[in-house]
């Protein structure tokens, strides 16, 4: 029996509960019960992925129950990517962050590393589920465990952004259970092969319509499209450091992969683009949070806020790109799926680099930062090149894809946006890197006749290796983005 | 900004009523929500988990790693009420009672306790004199509050019921405990690190039984791979559900008094409600 895509999702469910009771009875165990567990869930995901690209898709029946009547796990080429990035990001996040927790959150760190394990859980859950409302039970888990941690860490602001994100995820996850339930009104089923076959004869039905415009809006709610994106910034950047590393890259890419499932296995493109006609004005929409994303970012004077308005900016090409309606355009917006969840990834650690090292990361703080932390800002330089699009980094060939699906769809407005777009990160980071570079901080050491140096104070080397380790990745990716879209994307997207 | 909310609920309000054009009638025997899958839940439950109710079929087996999961929600919302409330640090304020006469001292900023005994009690801020009648009537009635919990949990294969409202019963027996005495009597009573621990034990007990069904062999979740653990084959899902509803019981009520004690004494374990 093959239990690998179980035990991707059960191995740091069972960690949590591990750490849970370590808690009580020893605080420093849950940390490596943590590592355990996210090393079994990567190990099980690489698995998974290397077998689905052999053999094709994975079913695993939960209980041993056939699909509609049981609940499944359906593993094809683009889930078990996505699971592999997610527990592979979040394994690495912990190998980071073990002194960040030390300094944010040393009198509780056995709860955090609890809930956690239980965020990546849910996150995990979301991905390899094949049933519409186990969805919904993981997204809480998910929501659940976020609001927590937003909550935690800056006792002045952390309370009300953490209830901002209360109201909002809540509005977000109540839309897609209304919408599974309008759904269940018209099919009386709730997995997802089983809800698509039905509704495809019932394309006609205004409940299916309502249903699906449900869905959408909670899902897009969730992952902080422009205009509901509100609550993200501030959630993002008042949640320790250890915690926004690991939320900023994967919630709301987990996200774009559920409405991309939504769209592909449930709704069916036949659906969406012929019956419904809703290509252009989605993609409007997207050219609109690109543009205000990047708009937005460039008001900020905080590195946090600047990184999370990115966030937002990027969920548009990503939207758009898959509503597009043709192949490019969703190659792009599932290659920049994983190229986003890299980059930002990336910047966030060495974001989480900086706050360990300055406390605070205002502009102005940042000044005399590449003598003072070379090797963070080299990782970050990077990290900032792909998020630009410059090539050989992987956003450029992402980029490349959905640019080209605008233009074979004749959506160019959507491709000037994320020229645009381009344009301003570039300007963005521009800025940031000449404070950093050419402004010289405020504490320099004098010695001697007027010379002055800056002594280097760098983050822990656990830290830097595994930022560096990640910015490397982006070219690595980007180098065999071609091989990524020909072994997993182009066949994902023809076998439907 | 109040308009432009009252638009978006007419709007939203008015796309649920559009939706509900094409809903198949009221109580209709043929809408595919009783017959696409009720039919075989109806007609094959019992004879596949020997569980008489099949709403606890559905709940614990068919459909059991959903309730997996909502168990672990509720373990995560004790969890972030202990990790946002719990406060270490002792307070500075005390009050006594003295108990014979009934004079009461308040301590500012003294690390040394008084004696807590025959003559003096401790006491809330908002300290109310005891009352006999509600004292003597909890007690009573709390024994009998879990012995029906239990019987609730041990009864969900049978009848409505289960781990999730034997569980939420016997926590609200020890809600009942602390607002009729006071929360330091529940707090004794039961330790923080006891709660704790119950909490994650019983999920764990709901995820272990799900999860040593795969080395035996058997998908994940899947009871019948527990054969040689019980007695009596023939009901190894029945009995594999009652193993997780009592896992289930167990985390609701350690999770009900957590939440309950973090909220009252806002996190400091010492009074409240």
């Amino acid at each position: 029996m093959n239990n690998y895509p179980a035990l991707i999702v059960i191995a740091p469910l069972l960690a949590a509960l591990f750490a849970g009771l370590a808690v009580w009875i020893e605080d420093r165990l849950s940390y490596y019960i943590a590592i355990l567990g996210l090393a079994v869930s990567s190990f099980s995901a690489l698995k998974v992925l290397i077998q689905v690209i052999e053999s094709g898709t994975i079913q695993y029946k939960m209980a041993g129950w056939d699909a509609p009547v049981g609940i499944e796990y359906r593993i094809d080429l683009l889930n078990a990517m996505v699971l592999l990035l997610i527990s592979g990001i979040a394994l690495f996040n912990l190998i980071a962050s073990y002194k960040n927790v030390e300094q944010e959150i040393s009198d509780r760190k056995g709860s955090f590393y609890t809930i956690y394990l239980l965020f990546v859980t849910g996150l995990l859950g979301v991905t390899a589920t094949g049933d519409l409302f186990n969805l919904y039970v993981l997204i809480e888990i998910t929501s659940l465990t976020s609001y927590a941690m937003v909550a935690l860490s800056d006792k002045d602001r952390g309370p009300l952004a953490s209830l901002n994100y209360i109201f909002i995820g809540v509005i977000g996850a109540s839309f897609y259970l209304l919408g599974v339930g309008y759904l269940y009104m018209k099919t009386g089923s709730l997995n997802m092969m089983d809800v698509a076959d039905i509704i495809a004869s019932q394309h006609d039905s205004s409940t299916v319509l309502v249903g699906f415009i449900l869905c959408m809006i909670g899902v897009w709610i969730k992952m902080a499209l422009f205009p509901m994106h509100v609550w993200l910034p501030n959630a993002y950047s008042y949640s320790p450091v250890a915690f926004s590393r690991v939320v900023a890259p994967l919630m709301t890419k987990v996200m774009v992969y559920v409405m991309i499932r939504l769209m592909i296995t449930v709704f069916g493109f036949e659906y969406i683009f012929n019956t419904l006609h809703l290509s252009e004005a989605v993609v409007w929409l997207a050219t609109i949070a690109v543009l205000a994303g990047g708009v937005l970012a460039l008001a900020q004077d905080n590195l946090k806020k600047i990184l999370a308005y990115i966030i937002v900016c990027e969920i548009g090409y990503m939207v758009g790109g898959a509503w597009l309606g043709n192949q490019s355009g969703m190659t792009g917006a599932i290659l920049h799926l994983l190229n986003d969840a890299l980059m930002t990834f990336a910047l966030f650690l060495g974001l989480g680099n900086m706050v360990y090292m300055l406390g605070k990361v205002k502009l102005n703080n940042l000044q005399g930062l590449f003598s003072r932390m070379p090797w963070t800002m080299t990782g970050f330089v990077v990290a900032a090149f792909s998020i630009v699009g410059v090539p050989p980094t992987c956003g450029f060939f992402s980029k490349w894809y959905l640019i080209s699906g605008a233009f074979e769809a004749g959506a160019y407005h959507f491709a000037a946006a994320l020229i645009i777009s381009s344009l301003i990160c570039a300007i963005l980071f521009f800025k940031v890197f000449e404070i950093c570079f050419f402004q010289s901080s405020p504490d320099l050491q004098g010695q001697g006749h007027g010379h002055k140096f800056q002594v280097m104070a760098e983050a822990p080397v656990s830290m830097l290796i595994v930022s560096n380790l990640v910015s490397f990745s982006l070219i690595v990716v980007g180098v065999f983005s071609g091989t990524i879209v020909k072994t997993i994307i182009l066949p994902f997207l023809q076998g439907i | 900004m109040k308009f432009f909310g009252f638009v978006v609920v007419c709007l939203v309000g008015g796309l649920l009523l559009y939706g509900t054009a094409d809903f198949p009638d009221w109580g209709d025997p043929d809408s595919p929500a009783s017959t696409h899958l009720s039919d075989i839940y109806i007609e094959h439950a019992f004879e596949q988990t020997q569980v008489p109710n099949i709403v606890t079929a559905i709940l614990a087996d068919y459909r059991g790693f959903d309730t997996m999961f909502e168990t672990a929600v509720i373990f995560c919302a004790g969890l972030a009420c202990f990790l946002l409330l719990r406060d270490f640090k002792e307070r500075k304020e005390r009050f006594y009672r003295h108990v014979p006469t009934g004079v009461i001292l308040h301590v500012k900023n003294s690390k040394k306790a008084l004696r807590v005994g025959r003559d003096f009690e401790h006491i809330d801020k908002d300290w109310i004199p005891s009352d006999l009648i509600i004292k003597t009537v909890c007690r009573i009635l709390i024994p009998f509050i879990q012995i029906y919990a239990l019987y609730v949990v041990a009864h969900g294969d049978f009848s409505p019921g289960g781990g999730f409202q034997g569980g939420v019963i016997f926590g609200s027996s020890l809600i009942l405990l602390a607002i009729s005495y006071d929360l330091k009597i529940l707090v004794r009573r039961i330790k923080e690190k006891v709660l704790g621990i119950c909490a994650a034990a019983g999920v764990l007990v709901y995820v272990g039984i799900a999860a040593i069904c795969m080395p035996m062999g058997k998908s994940f979740l899947d009871y019948s791979a527990l054969e040689m653990f019980v007695f009596d084959p023939h009901h190894v899902r029945a009995l594999g559900m009652l193993g997780v509803e009592i896992g289930v019981g167990i985390a609701v009520a350690a999770v009900m008094a957590i939440i309950y004690i973090n909220i009252v004494s806002e996190g400091r374990h010492d009074e409240g409600l």
